[in-house]
């Protein structure tokens, strides 16, 4: 049952991967494609997340007896323990930077997408081909 | 060990809701809709992690998911136009 479990949340989230990529190049507008795009980065990070769970885990990855009080340093049945017990925390980092790292890479395109309709006055791939293969229609 | 928490099914629930959003922003004409679906997809997506222990994720997309992608895009569309063609005008 939970080998299921775990094997349909990875169908769900290729699938949303899927219909992303198929967004980004079946759909004309090219605003819609950046829309598309963001899910599918969306949809990576949490692919990445998926992979460093545990099931049946049962606290955050941080060593649960540590406080400023108590200057111990944990025993080695402890430190065991909670390496047994707790989700991977590479994955989760380097979604940390994977996100800002995608904003930055949105902003860039929302930018490059306004300077496209100020030029051509159209967001539609067909109509921009066609009028950049007619040498350009510049409206300024 | 074989047994389904509530995290399991809050994970199961939420990934569906996602992909059902996924898909109504790709068939949505209206681009100020497929926004707000975007946005909804990335509220799902938060809860996701935090049932995944990530707080600190959950934390970030929070506000980026929701808040600066949707802002972002809402300032596409008030400077380029709101619907998307349907038939091919070339």
């Amino acid at each position: 049952m939970k080998e299921f479990l775990w094997m349909y949340f990875y169908a769900v989230l290729f699938l949303t991967m899927l219909v992303a990529i198929y967004g980004i190049a079946v759909k004309p507008n090219m605003l819609k494609k950046i829309i598309m795009l963001s899910i599918l980065s969306d949809a990576a990070n949490v692919l990445a997340v998926v992979m460093g769970y545990r099931a049946n885990a049962s606290s955050p990855p941080v060593y649960p007896g540590y406080t400023f009080e108590v200057v111990d340093y944990p025993s080695k049945d402890a430190i065991v323990s909670f390496v047994n017990s707790a989700v991977d925390p590479i994955p989760q980092v380097l979604v940390v930077t994977a996100i800002v790292i995608g904003l930055a890479v949105l902003v860039f395109l929302s930018s490059i997408l306004i300077l496209i309709y100020r030029k051509y006055r159209t967001l539609d791939v067909r109509r921009l081909s066609s009028l950049i293969k007619e040498g350009g229609e510049w409206i300024e | 060990m074989n047994y389904i928490t509530v995290n399991d099914v809050m994970l199961a629930v939420f990934l569906t809701i996602a992909l059902l959003f996924t898909y109504k922003t790709l068939v949505e004409k209206d681009l100020l809709k497929a926004v707000i679906y975007s946005a909804v997809e990335s509220a799902s997506y938060t809860v996701v992690f935090t049932s995944l222990f990530a707080p600190d994720l959950a934390l970030a997309y929070v506000a980026i998911g929701v808040g600066v992608y949707s802002a972002l895009f809402l300032l596409v569309i008030s400077r380029t136009e709101r619907f998307e063609g349907g038939d091919s005008n070339a």
